[in-house]
């Protein structure tokens, strides 16, 4: 007996009622997908000849006993991305506009690639990594913002909805539901082959197969939105990163690491220049260390949280809660919310001020927005101590460049020229704690392995669940 | 065993070395002073020239980081020998930017947008009251109200009131000099009285130790001695990274770029400079951001609310025997020593609260580890990551982080929103702080000047109030509300402030009210430029 009875849709939304048995499909999908992440976590213990402790479970199969607390995790909708690479005033300017896939973590110096045009220069992703996306809809004639829609819904719901197979579970749907939902939200024009992917797009794991469902066709890009779209903004990258973080990690002298940058580095488990990743990673780890079991809250999904709207000034002294609207999900679980001045009060949103600035762009409103998923941690009674993981991989950084933490990579790789190794000794608790009482404190880990490519090999797990990239 | 600097295969942090002759004391390292008088002036229209004649007669009265630094360290040696120190007074100037504007057409090109619109049009974003007949709401406000704004504001610090008056007529003669007129002038002070034999002396009106953990800003104050270090250092360079990253034990030291324009501001990676804090336009170098907020306090209210709510909790399961005081010290994450709440939850411990060796000394996700070759006797704090000890929602959280991550990602964001705080009280003391009722001779008059030094409006003194206090889901839930500063300025929220803290066995309790016992009544942005910019571009 699990702790649930079943995984619930994303904010119990009713859309997968549509089909007979959808639902169903949908609680054992992520049942599927959490088992998927549990097996790549023993592997990783068995691989590090440790016995395997894993803290990690599947809530609709185990209910550990225990006091439990659900902690929501949360964090900002503006990707931090964009703010360290370019500085606040581009990356709005930067948000605000879709990418082609062939930018995706190769940000060119220069314009779009003109000749030959692979698909990848020809599909477009909004540049949006914090589980949260955004399209800004202006006025033609006098590009005034007439709307800005906000969504985070996981493109694994429209994926079950259209059928197929989605992270290793097949469903049986009805893409005439996909259509319809289109149809419902961004417009009737939709028709039903504007959603199939006429090609593969791949960009280091296959983001839609050709004849399925295209999560970047042009009503979720070029001409419309209906949910998440950019390459890490998955459900199942979600959930096995909350899978990777309730390991507990130690360095080459067995001492812990409790740092998030340092863990996010040394992992591997997520981008470190994000807001979500190391904050996720960081939150579930500190929960892990204790001891606790830990999952994520049924139903699993990604949700806005909330919007600020202090300090949000109107031209007509009317209503600031009016121009918001959840549209999809519920009030403290958002997926869906629309922004916009109601008809016939005479302005735009390029009217309305935030802290006396008129906003210019969607990143401005994204800035007020909250994103969230809500963990589970169950302290048990009879709590063991976590068997610990030796780190794999470490980060670096350009020291002209030096507001970016570079991508980790496996140790025994050699870093690019210049750049140096990044967080040396800190994410034992940075000058918290001699490396004594950290020695006397840690774990006892598994043997320690060869430097190199050899020691990543040994310990890196097989994942079959597509990665938070 | 601990590495030491003099092993270390690593490199220690490279610090630039400050021009101390060109920062204002008031800036860096702060005046800290036990006395102090703000006073605003207004240029009115059509009087620039009088207004140039003022600040090119107050200029060479501004004291720079040079003396005050020095005054820093004659003090804490006179403290140290139990001997007498000659008293000084300092002198700060800083400008609004409609005051930059009137001096020098120049100053229209200052990036910062908050500064631009001011205290007044971002009162909202801050959270202010927007009900007119509200004590907080701009239209009352007591200095810088619509109509009222201030061109400039004076700082006048001493170790006395009478050095403080001294200072103060000096700035009133230069006004008459220049034919000019103070505009608004308030006194504040530190906190010296004793109650019941217990000293408040640095304590804000509340009852609790103020400014206990304050950055600790990196640089050097000569090129000659590479440990010549403004900000102190504590640790044993035995101990590294711990010695280069820290000041105190838990005083995080921070790139002077956070404080200071044009200097290397955070990176990634707190031992390495980021980038160097824009300075535009270039005579801005050198400067800071100054942020000046009235702050009118409501202690009864306070304890009123904080001895109805213990006991209203007292009843409840999990929450047995709290009392008014542990349950204010929970909210604001210290009891009223300055000792932190999870290194000692059950009652407070006096020497843990005054020792600068201990009472910054924490951490929050992970338990905290005695540090090598510190006398630190207290208990240590064990990891708190869900707040079940100390709330996500008691005040020290909300804008300090420290080694959790938040909204914003990892801990570098903590490190770039940090603000050293430079404020002091204004009016008398209550007799007895904690007594929910009673007589009050100076009819609720008293508060915080609060004074922050930033190297951006937005991104730190902003960011904190609107993103972190006053917002219920950030930095971390299950969090809420900062009880003690926050607002609730969400225009469906009435002003309800909400939050969680948990009692024994995890047993949760959700505190909420509507009223304020922190009341906004005036301020401003301001920007206290070097004083070569004073000289040589605005006085000139």
């Amino acid at each position: 007996m699990g702790l649930y009875p079943k995984f619930d849709p994303p904010a119990h939304m009713k859309d997968l009622d549509r089909v007979p048995g959808l639902a169903d499909q949908w609680s054992k999908a992520v049942s599927h997908w959490f088992d998927a992440t549990l097996k790549a976590e023993a592997s990783r213990f068995q691989k590090s000849k440790v016995d395997p402790y894993i803290q990690y479970f599947n809530p609709v199969k185990e209910h550990p006993d225990g006091p439990l607390i659900e902690q929501a995790i949360t964090w900002n909708a503006f990707p931090k991305e964009l703010l360290r690479q370019f500085g606040r005033e581009r990356a709005m300017a930067e948000a605000d506009r879709l990418w082609p896939l062939s930018w995706y973590r190769k940000y060119p110096p220069s314009g779009f690639a003109v000749a030959p045009a692979g698909v990848l220069d020809q599909t477009f992703y909004r540049p949006h990594d914090e589980y949260c996306e955004w399209r800004v809809f202006r006025d033609e004639a006098t590009g005034k913002i007439k709307k800005v829609v906000f969504v985070s819904e996981p493109p694994e719901f429209y994926r079950a909805l259209w059928g197929g197979w989605v992270e290793g579970f097949h469903f049986d749907a009805d893409p005439a539901q996909v259509l319809a939902l289109y149809r419902e939200y961004v417009s009737p024009e939709v028709q039903l082959k504007d959603l199939v992917a006429s090609e593969t797009i791949n960009v280091g794991g296959v983001l839609a197969t050709k004849g399925a469902y295209n999560p970047y066709n042009k009503w979720n890009t070029t001409h419309g939105i209906m949910h998440l779209c950019a390459p890490p903004n998955t459900l199942a990258a979600e959930i096995q990163l909350g899978g990777d973080a309730s390991i507990v990690y130690v360095d080459d002298h067995n001492r812990l690491l409790v740092e998030p940058d340092v863990l996010v580095c040394s992992t591997g488990y997520g981008g470190p220049d994000r807001s979500s990743d190391p904050t996720i990673g960081g939150t579930v780890n500190a929960l892990a260390r204790l001891g606790a079991r830990t999952t994520l809250t049924n139903p699993v999904g990604l949700y806005m949280d909330h919007i600020d709207l202090a300090g949000w000034s109107v031209p007509d002294a009317g209503s600031v809660t009016e121009l918001v609207k959840v549209v999809r999900g519920s009030l403290d679980s958002i997926e869906r919310l629309e922004v916009e001045v109601p008809a016939g009060r005479g302005f735009t949103l390029s009217e309305v001020t935030i802290g006396g600035e008129p906003i210019r762009f969607g990143g401005q409103i994204a800035e007020c927005i909250t994103v969230k998923l809500v963990a589970t941690a169950i302290i048990p009674p009879d709590r063991r101590k976590p068997t610990p993981v030796r780190w794999t991989r470490h980060s670096y950084i350009d020291p002209a460049f030096p507001i970016q933490l570079q991508r980790s990579i496996p140790f025994g790789k050699p870093t690019p020229p210049g750049s140096v190794q990044a967080l040396i000794d800190q994410g034992l608790g940075a000058g918290v704690g001699t490396e004594k009482h950290m020695e006397e404190r840690a774990f006892e880990a598994e043997p320690a392995f060869e430097a190199g490519e050899a020691a990543f090999e040994a310990v890196e797990p097989e994942f079959t669940l597509t990665r938070r990239i | 065993m601990a590495r030491s600097v003099h092993d270390n295969p690593f490199v220690a942090p490279v610090e630039p070395v400050l021009e101390l002759e060109d920062i204002q004391g008031a800036a860096v390292p702060g005046f800290l002073k036990p006395f102090q008088t703000l006073i605003g002036v207004r240029c009115l229209t059509g009087k620039e020239t009088n207004f140039r004649k003022f600040v090119r007669g107050m200029s060479p009265n501004v004291s720079d980081a040079r003396v005050t630094l020095k005054d820093r360290r004659d003090n804490r040696e006179a403290r140290k020998e139990r001997t007498a120190k000659e008293p000084i007074t300092l002198i700060g100037l800083a400008f609004s930017f409609r005051g930059l504007y009137k001096l020098t057409p120049g100053a229209s090109s200052f990036g910062s947008e908050a500064f631009r619109i001011g205290m007044l049009g971002r009162s909202e974003l801050l959270g202010d009251p927007t009900d007119p007949s509200d004590e907080g709401h701009p239209s009352n406000w007591k200095v810088g109200q619509p109509g009222q704004e201030l061109d400039a504001l004076v700082l006048v610090a001493g170790d006395t009131r009478e050095c403080v008056e001294r200072g103060c007529q000096l700035v009133l003669k230069e006004l008459d000099a220049a034919s000019m007129q103070v505009s608004w002038r308030e006194d504040g002070a530190v906190r010296h009285d004793t109650i019941g034999g217990v000293s408040f002396k640095g304590h804000e009106h509340f009852g609790f130790n103020d400014g206990v953990s304050q950055p600790g800003i990196r640089g050097l104050a000569s090129k000659d001695d590479p440990a010549d270090f403004i900000t102190d250092r504590h640790l044993s360079p035995d101990d590294v990274p711990a010695y280069w990253l820290n000041g105190y034990p838990g005083q995080t030291l921070v790139w002077p770029g956070e404080f200071l324009l044009g200097h290397p501001a955070s990176s990634v990676d707190p031992m390495l400079p980021g980038r160097i804090t824009p300075a535009d336009p270039p005579w801005v170098r050198n400067g800071s951001f100054l942020v000046f907020r009235r702050l009118r306090q409501d202690v009864r209210l306070f304890w009123h609310f904080m001895h109805s709510e213990a006991a209203r909790l007292a009843h409840e399961e999990g929450f047995h025997g709290l009392t008014a005081e542990k349950f204010a010290s929970m909210l604001v994450g210290r009891w009223p020593s300055g000792a932190p709440f999870n290194r000692t939850s059950t009652y407070d411990i006096p020497g843990l609260g005054k020792d600068q060796m201990a009472n910054n000394y924490f951490r929050f996700d992970s338990d905290t580890l005695p540090l090598e070759g510190v006398k630190d006797p207290y208990p240590m704090a064990k990891a708190d990551p869900a707040g079940t000890t100390c709330p996500l929602a008691a005040h020290i959280r909300k804008v300090n982080t420290r080694d959790s991550g938040s909204d914003t990602g990892s801990q570098d964001s903590t490190y770039k929103r940090r603000l050293f705080r430079a404020g002091i009280p204004f009016g008398k003391p209550l007799d007895d702080p904690f007594a929910p009722e009673g007589n009050d001779p100076e009819k609720g008059e008293r508060g915080l000047l609060f004074l922050s030094i930033q190297a951006s409006i937005e991104d730190q003194f902003e960011f904190l109030c609107a993103r972190w206090a006053n917002d219920p889901s950030r930095p971390k839930m299950p969090g809420g509300h900062d009880f003690i500063i926050g607002q609730n300025g969400a225009p469906d929220g009435q002003g309800t402030r909400r939050c969680v803290i948990f009692g024994s066995n995890l047993k949760e309790s959700h505190i909420s009210t509507t009223r304020r016992w922190v009341i906004p009544t005036g301020g401003g942005y301001f920007f206290l430029p070097s004083k070569s910019a004073l000289t040589g571009v605005l006085g000139s």
